[in-house]
């Protein structure tokens, strides 16, 4: 048998029976996509909240006029009595709408009435309530302000000097995917987390259980014995990469993205797309573990410096977040940046021209093999037998 | 048989093997005695190629160590310094992963395995996972995974170091088997006692310097004590800075 086979064998049969590890890799890939179906929930039952909520007013008698305005848009309204500031201040009210009893007056005079909105500006549950108020309220005066205008014969469109058209060229699968640019990060993610335990144990584990020198007593090469641990621990990483990534998917069918217009659809192919874009990183992220744990002392040691390295696969989204530019076709040779603009057009449905898929493939196994050579070249060094 | 001629081995300023010679012969016990920090285990990591040495050579039953690692390592089997077991895996799997590397065959291995089980006395745990066995149930797995592709040559580093007496016991006796099949056995050992017991041929050791070789007698003589141990004592300090 080709030691290669051997060794991946061993790793494989170790590492799935040892609890900790398998119990680490199979939580990050349901933790999240259970998180992310949660966060999401939520925030659109807030968003459509909004839609829902009841204005309370004091002095509604005032001003009949805003009130049927605001009921023809879709926003109910109930009388409210007692002080509006302090059930804004203890929660009992998002938002008290006030009219002052000389409202009717300064109307019929034509002078700036006013009303008051009690709010708490830190209250962001709030906002898309109070957003929506403001802007009907707005939407009011203008229409009052061009009826005095029409009375006196002059066109309303005079007050209007600037028009702002909206127009949101991204299709709704694209919104969506901007909206879930962290799944993409979540999945790399996967890819560190679930191989971690296995990448550790088969190398600063071994020196620590001091059973590396028996080991590497045998006749085998130690790119050999490297390889097989390489692969065995990318094995992992890979289960976990697209255990999280179908979890995730799933997650996503079940949040009521329609609710706030978004129309996220995924069908099988672009699942085993998915699948097929991200397993390289596996490979990637196993051999900078190798790499990694071969120089650490210890089991400790190498878990302070892998969880530093968990923090690589978020710098490529985050610089995508923060900077979001145009795609270029090299950009997809940048190991853990390609696999994450994938991720982004899968999920929004978007094309992606097939050189992508070798690219940024390519790139990651390249990195992941010079690494396992490099640490092949670790393994050689005198000093490894040493604990 | 392995014969060693010259062998020096430098850590950065440290030296910590100087100019050593000696020869394990087949059907015979190879004692190599001396204190702690004296070279043995770099002594011994050279010979079975973990260490490159930076003057001398290393024969393996006519196989040199220094240019063919991989080729001397099939005709030794080896207990080393650092002997740990992987917890998760049963005695047995430890045996069978140890024949895979060294290249033993599928169809014979299962039997190889059996047979160093009954051989050591192992089949109450054979089955089980390593993890909890006493320190003379795991210096059994060592063994046996040392001994799996059935070497003329074994190097065995203290091994009866931190053992009770049945185990130990036991070690001696699988010493005495390993002779009487004609195979080359060298050990390392800080104990006298031990050596003086199962040796045919000593070889003292010391600041990394080899200072006698013999039998027992031979050293005695030569050292004008009657007994090993003041033997022992009187040629290690002859050396001491």
């Amino acid at each position: 048998m080709n030691p290669i086979r051997i060794v991946f064998a061993k790793e494989l049969t170790d590492g799935s029976r040892d609890r900790r590890a398998v119990m680490s890799a199979m939580l990050f890939p349901i933790l999240g996509p259970a998180l992310v179906y949660f966060m999401m929930t939520s925030l659109i039952h807030l968003q459509t909240e909004a839609k829902k909520a009841v204005i309370p007013v004091i002095g509604a008698e005032h001003a009949p006029g805003l009130i049927q305005y605001l009921h023809e848009k879709g926003m109910d309204t109930k009388t409210f009595t007692g002080d509006p500031k302090a059930a804004v201040k203890d929660k009992s009210e998002e938002v008290v709408l006030v009219i002052p009893d000389n409202f009717p007056e300064r109307m019929d005079a034509a002078r700036p009435a006013v009303i008051e909105l009690v709010q708490d500006g830190s209250r962001t549950d709030a906002r898309p309530t109070i957003g929506r108020l403001q802007r009907f309220i707005r939407g009011y005066a203008t229409e009052i302000a061009s009826m005095r205008l029409l009375l006196r014969g002059v066109s309303p469109t005079v007050i209007r000097t600037v028009n702002v058209e909206d127009i949101d060229v991204a299709s709704k699968q694209q919104r969506a995917a901007a909206a879930l640019n962290f799944i993409p990060m979540y999945i790399i993610l996967a890819a560190f987390v679930s191989g971690m335990g296995l990448a550790i144990d088969g190398t600063a584990g071994e020196r620590e259980r001091r059973s590396l020198e028996p080991l590497l007593i045998n006749p085998v090469e130690r790119f050999e014995i490297v390889t097989g641990k390489w692969l065995a621990a990318s094995t992992f990483a890979a289960i976990g990469m697209t255990l999280t990534a179908l979890l995730c998917i799933a997650a996503m069918r079940l949040v009521p993205l329609s609710e706030i217009g978004i129309d996220f659809h995924v069908d099988a192919t672009q699942v085993i797309a998915i699948i097929l874009a991200t397993a390289p990183v596996a490979f990637l992220a196993t051999s900078m573990q190798l790499a990694l744990g071969s120089f650490a002392r210890s089991f400790k040691d190498a878990q302070s410096y892998l969880g530093i390295l968990v923090l690589l696969p978020v710098v490529p989204s985050m610089f995508l977040l923060l900077h979001p530019v145009a795609t270029r076709i090299w950009m997809y040779a940048v190991p853990m940046l390609g696999q994450h603009l994938l991720l982004v057009d899968l999920l929004g449905g978007k094309p992606i021209p097939i050189a992508a898929y070798f690219l940024s493939a390519l790139s990651c196994l390249v990195v992941g093999f010079a690494l396992v050579l490099v640490t092949a070249r670790l393994f050689q060094r005198e000093r490894i037998i040493s604990t | 048989m392995i014969d060693v001629a010259g062998l020096s081995k430098r850590f950065g300023e440290v030296t910590a093997v100087k100019d050593v010679s000696f020869e394990a012969q087949d059907g015979r016990v190879t004692g190599l005695l001396g204190p702690n920090g004296a070279g043995k285990s770099t002594t011994l990591r050279i010979l079975y190629g973990l260490l490159r040495p930076d003057a001398g050579r290393v024969r393996v039953d006519g196989v040199d160590v220094v240019a063919d690692p991989r080729g001397a390592q099939r005709h030794i089997g080896v207990l080393p310094d650092n002997h740990g077991l992987y917890p998760r895996l049963t005695a047995r799997e430890h045996i069978l992963y140890f024949g895979r590397l060294q290249g033993v065959a599928e169809d014979k291995l299962g039997e190889r395995a059996d047979e160093l089980i009954r051989l050591l006395d192992m089949s109450g745990i054979a089955d089980r996972r390593t993890e909890g066995f006493s320190q003379g149930e795991r210096m059994k797995v060592c063994l046996a995974r040392a001994m799996v592709h059935d070497p003329r040559n074994i190097i065995l580093d203290e091994p009866t170091n931190g053992l009770d007496v049945m185990t130990t016991r036991r070690v001696r006796e699988l010493i005495g088997e390993l002779r009487r099949r004609g195979i080359a056995v060298l050990f390392s050992s800080h104990l006298m006692h031990e050596v003086a017991r199962l040796c045919d041929h000593i070889v003292i050791i010391s600041e990394g310097i080899v200072v006698a070789a013999g039998t027992t007698e031979s050293i005695s003589e030569a050292a004008g004590e009657p007994n090993l141990e003041d033997a022992f004592v009187k040629l290690v300090e002859t050396v001491l800075p």
